[in-house]
């Protein structure tokens, strides 16, 4: 490469460069049309209102911003995302973790397993949501069971904190077997003389896990809670689909919020507003719990 | 029982140790199969727990619609559901449950394809190229990948209307022609070629392109794979997006005609079970058929 531009001097550099604005050319495009034009658009509407019918937007200064911090719905889809996040990201971290330590730990068919625990990752939240409530119906047979046998009739969706709840499992379900792939990766990494030296030091299995599997896992760690606090900030189509935010907005997350505020009451300025307010809040959350973690991995001797 | 496992080879043991050796070689042997394959015990019934919606939905697909739901698994089988989607049945208007599976696989395909090849050269470009300028694109495509997506929903929105493509089918491919993930995944992959290979390839006179899908994609085959099936999958399971760019249900993806024919089916759902099979089969064929590269695809990604 070094000889080709030395016998072309200034030219052969500048081909290359020529060529490769073109190839990039696709993604700027693209970046330009459908992030940076929409990114300063976004801080536009925040300070106007807009039904899209009307021909123009309105100026409104600073009254969507002052009305989305002092807005019931907004506080209240603000505690639900959180809500959301204290259930989903313990119980999915424990899961894809548990998922990936019984697969690594198989003695055959390890494949099989991986896969098949993988395999809820395919399904719309549309056509789970369907199973869902197809099972928790009134009629269904395991209502029926639960009415015969513990003569209870749980409503479910009809009950904030069950409906909560289901829509949380729902979402670990879907995502467990995919992130643990993320740590069977990090399992297949860890040397197995760390596990043998422990052994002879008369490390029991417990201790083996918590002073060197966890510690050495630390780079999924990372990835699989990032990954986990981004998608709270971003549940749609479950509580959409499943409960439409309720019952009384129980589940009403922020992103459902935004796509109420926008486009079934068109309201393009204040949609955009709840949506900053909401990018906000996630870059916070994940600069806080992303020093939270880097403090532990670095007192457990990562840098 | 020590000395009896080293008495099994010897020569003609009498008639009572022969009985005891017998009792405690098969308690040992079972005792170490326990020992190696009690995992399964917890493994297999987590695999049944992740198949299960699956499993459900399409038994119940084929469920008499006064069983539906009340019975895990019918008495007797019936076409009805599915006849009710081939023949676009609907209560008074009849539903494009077949065109809308159509347009999801035309959506989806357009888009799967688009980012793979876009994605090999842009990623091509923003490896070996060795440009001016590649350094300032490879950060602003992290920069732009963290950035919270949900501050552009509206302001994308508002561009497809006011480019008058609302309610098309290009509202729905064109922004997703280009995905960043799979131009960093190229990025990285390719970085990995030998350098010597491209070189060789250019002195023999190949176009930057040819380079690109005649060497580079076909090494890079493991990982096209799993971005393939990933972004199909995603594609093919999105809601959002489709759902608000998109109001014409002859025009909709199945998974969003699906959605907002969830409530007004809530009473009688067979037909919901037999489109959301539909919808879900696809994706676990593709899926479980190319499940081996898959694997190795992943394995590949997470190093």
């Amino acid at each position: 490469m070094a000889i080709t531009s030395l016998r072309q001097g200034n030219r052969g550099a500048f081909r290359k460069s020529a060529q490769g604005w073109l190839l990039s050319s696709p993604y700027l495009i693209f970046a330009v049309i459908f992030f940076l034009i929409p990114l300063v658009w976004s801080l536009f509407l925040v300070f106007q209102q807009w039904d899209l019918i009307a021909p123009t937007p309105v100026f409104v200064g600073f009254a969507n911003i002052k009305e989305a911090l002092t807005s019931v719905r907004v506080w209240q889809a603000f505690l639900v995302t959180y809500k959301f996040m204290l259930l989903f990201i313990p119980t999915v971290m424990v899961s894809s973790l548990g998922l990936a330590l019984i697969v690594h730990n198989l003695p055959r068919f390890k494949p099989l397993f991986a896969v098949g625990f993988f395999l809820p990752y395919l399904a719309s939240g549309v056509v789970t949501s369907l199973v869902v409530r197809g099972v928790l119906s009134y009629n269904s047979a395991f209502e029926t069971f639960l009415r015969t046998t513990f003569g209870v009739t749980p409503d479910w969706l009809n009950n904030g904190t069950s409906a909560t709840i289901v829509v949380t499992l729902m979402i670990v379900w879907k995502f467990a077997g995919y992130w643990a792939l993320i740590f069977l990766a990090g399992l297949q990494g860890i040397p197995t003389d760390f596990y043998e030296a422990a052994a002879l030091d008369g490390a029991n299995a417990w201790t083996r896990f918590w002073r060197i599997t966890l510690p050495l896992l630390y780079p999924a760690l990372y990835t699989v809670l990032i990954l986990a606090v981004g998608l709270t900030f971003s549940i749609f189509t479950e509580p959409f689909v499943l409960t439409n935010g309720g019952p009384q907005m129980a589940t009403q997350t922020w992103q459902l919020e935004i796509y109420y505020q926008a486009f079934n009451l068109f309201r393009a300025g204040y949609g955009a507003t709840v949506a900053l307010l909401n990018a906000i809040a996630t870059l916070v959350s994940i600069l806080i719990i992303r020093s939270i973690v880097e403090a532990w991995g670095r007192h457990n001797g990562w840098n | 029982m020590a000395s009896t496992q080293g008495k099994s080879s010897v020569a003609l043991p009498t008639a009572r140790q022969a009985e005891a050796t017998r009792h405690t070689t098969i308690s040992i042997r079972e005792r170490r199969f326990f020992r190696r394959y009690w995992l399964y015990i917890i493994a297999i019934p987590i695999l049944a727990l992740m198949v299960l919606p699956y499993f459900y939905l399409f038994v119940q697909s084929f469920a008499p619609w006064d069983q539906v739901n009340t019975a895990f698994i019918p008495t007797t089988f019936t076409l009805r559901s599915y006849e009710w989607i081939w023949t676009g049945g609907g209560y008074g208007l009849p539903q494009p449950w077949v065109q809308a599976f159509l347009n999801s696989m035309l959506v989806t395909l357009v888009d799967s394809v688009s980012v793979v090849a876009l994605g090999a050269i842009v990623g091509y470009a923003l490896s070996v190229l060795h440009f001016r300028g590649q350094r300032a694109i490879n950060n602003f495509i992290l920069f732009q990948m963290f950035y919270p997506a949900i501050i552009l929903l509206v302001p994308t929105f508002l561009i497809i209307r006011v480019t008058g493509l609302y309610n098309t089918y290009w509202a729905m491919i064109i922004p997703r022609l280009v995905n960043l993930w799979a131009i960093f995944m190229y990025t990285s992959f390719f970085r990995s070629v030998s350098p010597e290979l491209i070189e060789a390839a250019r002195i023999d006179g190949a176009s930057e392109l040819s380079i690109i899908f005649r060497i580079m994609l076909p090494i890079a085959r493991s990982i096209t794979t799993v971005i393939f099936l990933f972004v199909f999958m995603e594609r093919w399971t999105e809601l959002l997006w489709d759902l608000i760019v998109v109001k014409d249900p002859s025009t909709q993806t199945l998974n969003v005609l699906l959605t907002t024919l969830f409530g007004p089916y809530g009473s009688f759902p067979g037909p919901l079970y037999a489109a959301a099979t539909l919808l879900t089969f696809p994706i676990l064929v593709l899926f479980l058929a190319f499940s081996r590269n898959f694997v190795q695809g992943v394995q590949l990604v997470l190093r």
